[in-house]
């Protein structure tokens, strides 16, 4: 694992050691992102399959100080329960840590990201190719540093694939948030409390589909224009940085 | 679940592709609204919505509760939706569970704006009584009575007349209570104040069937999408809120189509939505 990590460090260094202050932000009309980015800059991304042993596939992705672990279990029988049915079923689970955010154990709103997962992975997979099971994606939030569903959602398709579920294409999720008139792609925690809007797109890049969108906030159509734009080109570089995670993955040698 | 034959699902594709549904609708028509408020004398406000057979009753709880740490002069909404097993069978136990969080969680997506309360729909900051100590809590409740497809957009219109149904008890700040102490509020029971919803957006709701999406898709509709956009505008033709059901992916292109139909057919569902509301509240007022 070691060799990896240093052989992807062009996308990603990791922080030296002395302990960084909370960064404060302003919202005028100038503005400075925390990490010192720019306004329509992504943050490095580490991604990596087969984190977890045990699991069918595994990824665990890195954006900043979001730090997500994905493992997919499976396909399995579906519970007796269940009624038969042509397709096979997805069972999506999100979790936190209790060390992910700043206070203990304050999780933000996690109550449907499990079932946003779902929705943004449902439209990916082809369900048909394992009738009568389930598959089970669970993803793990270590740390909460923003933007956590678009990160969960595109480290769990690395999982999938990593897994060899039938995708049509891999799935690549970006948000943007909007703060006056700004507009800014990837946000950290900091920014996300202080935004005005925000808007997540995820999507199969070489589809061009979009699989999941949500919008809060009050927006005009050509902002709207023209953060989906943004999101979707940022998608589809994400996209390529996964599919290289995966094609580095299949040719490293086994050991 | 609805189980259709064949020749029943190509009827209603079939029936959208020419622009003509089964109940004789075009495509980007509503079925007659019916609006219904104060039918909840122990709430603060409420209304029922009927929409063709979908059945929804909403209502408005204000109670006094402290404020978010985090936003001290910001009053809390919380909305809750329950489909009761009387809608549907499916809905026992915990079959509605799902469907309940999902109809929540979009409506607080559409309805109250962005985490600084921008763009939202209700104004936080009127809730707020004394900064950082007393708010209003407001509890809106939704509940679906009777199910027959675009259950959320009558949800989003109950809760619209719900809302411009409230009156919120006018409180009296005792002005000569210490700041670091709980300051003491009276809360009249003559005078009330009525809230303003001239900017709480209204949902619609398009679903694609086939290559065309139409508005107000009824259950039969429903089963047959492979996809729907809800969309909440706003008076001023601003979007507040998006959200997207269905498994199939949607090109970009399309999303934005959708959107700009879903702002053409929002002008009228408001107005006659906003007519409907008036002619429920006189009616209401003559009753009282």
């Amino acid at each position: 694992m070691a060799g990896k990590l240093g052989a992807a460090a062009a996308t990603y260094s990791p922080s030296t050691g002395q302990r960084r202050k909370r960064p404060t932000i302003q919202t005028g009309s100038e503005l400075a992102r925390p990490d010192g980015r720019g306004l329509h800059q992504c943050r490095p991304a580490f991604l990596k399959t087969g984190a977890v042993n045990s699991a069918s596939g595994s990824a665990y992705a890195e954006f900043g100080n979001t730090k997500v672990i994905v493992s997919v279990f499976g396909p399995r029988e579906s519970k007796k329960a269940m009624m038969y049915s042509n397709a096979g079923r997805l069972n999506c689970n999100v979790s936190y840590t209790t060390f992910a955010s700043p206070v203990r154990g304050q999780t933000p709103e996690t109550k449907d990201l499990s079932s946003m997962l779902h929705k943004a992975l449902e439209g990916a997979i082809i369900l048909k190719s394992f009738p009568k099971t389930t598959v089970d994606v669970f993803a793990l939030v270590l740390e909460s540093g923003g933007s956590d569903l678009p990160v969960i959602t595109s480290c769990a398709s690395l999982a999938l694939a990593d897994a060899g579920i039938m995708l049509y294409d891999i799935v690549a999720s970006v948000s943007v948030s909007c703060i006056g008139k700004n507009l800014l792609i990837d946000p950290v925690s900091e920014e996300e409390v202080h935004q005005d809007g925000a808007l997540m797109i995820t999507c199969m890049p070489s589809r061009n589909e979009v699989t999941q969108m949500t919008v809060t906030g009050e927006w005009s159509t050509t902002k709207i224009n023209e953060a989906m734009q943004l999101c979707l080109d940022a998608c589809s570089k994400l996209g390529k940085i996964m599919r290289s995670c995966l094609k580095e993955a299949a040719s490293a040698p086994q050991d | 679940m609805v189980g259709l034959s064949l020749g029943e699902q190509t009827f209603i594709k079939g029936g959208i592709d020419q622009d003509l549904r089964t109940d004789g609708r075009k495509r980007l028509t509503y079925r007659p609204i019916f609006v219904e408020t104060g039918i909840i004398p122990q709430a603060s406000g409420s209304a029922r919505v009927k929409l063709g057979a979908t059945d929804v009753i909403a209502s408005v709880k204000a109670e006094l509760g402290k404020p978010n740490p985090s936003y001290p002069d910001k009053g809390k909404v919380s909305i809750y939706v329950d489909c009761s097993p009387t809608a549907e069978p499916s809905f026992e136990g915990r079959g509605g569970e799902e469907l309940s969080t999902e109809l929540s969680s979009a409506l607080e997506r559409c309805l109250l704006g962005g985490k600084s309360g921008a763009g939202a729909g209700i104004d936080l900051s009127s809730l707020c009584i004394v900064r950082g100590k007393v708010c209003w809590d407001l509890y809106i409740d939704g509940l679906v009575v009777s199910s027959d497809g675009n259950v959320l957009d009558a949800l989003g219109a109950a809760i619209k007349a719900a809302l411009s149904d409230t009156a919120i008890p006018k409180v009296q700040v005792s002005a000569n209570a210490p700041s670091d102490e709980q300051p003491e509020v009276d809360v009249s029971d003559e005078e009330f104040l009525q809230f303003d919803t001239s900017g709480v957006p209204v949902i619609v709701t398009l679903t694609k069937v086939g290559g065309h999406y139409i508005v107000d898709a009824t259950t039969e509709e429903e089963s047959q999408m492979s996809s729907a956009v809800s969309v909440s505008i706003n008076r001023l033709g601003r979007i507040c809120g998006l959200t997207k059901r269905g498994g199939a992916g949607l090109h970009p292109t399309v999303i934005l189509d959708m959107i700009s139909a879903a702002k053409h057919v929002s002008e009228q569902l408001m107005n006659k939505l906003d007519s409907e509301i008036a002619a429920a509240e006189a009616c209401d007022e003559m009753e009282s």
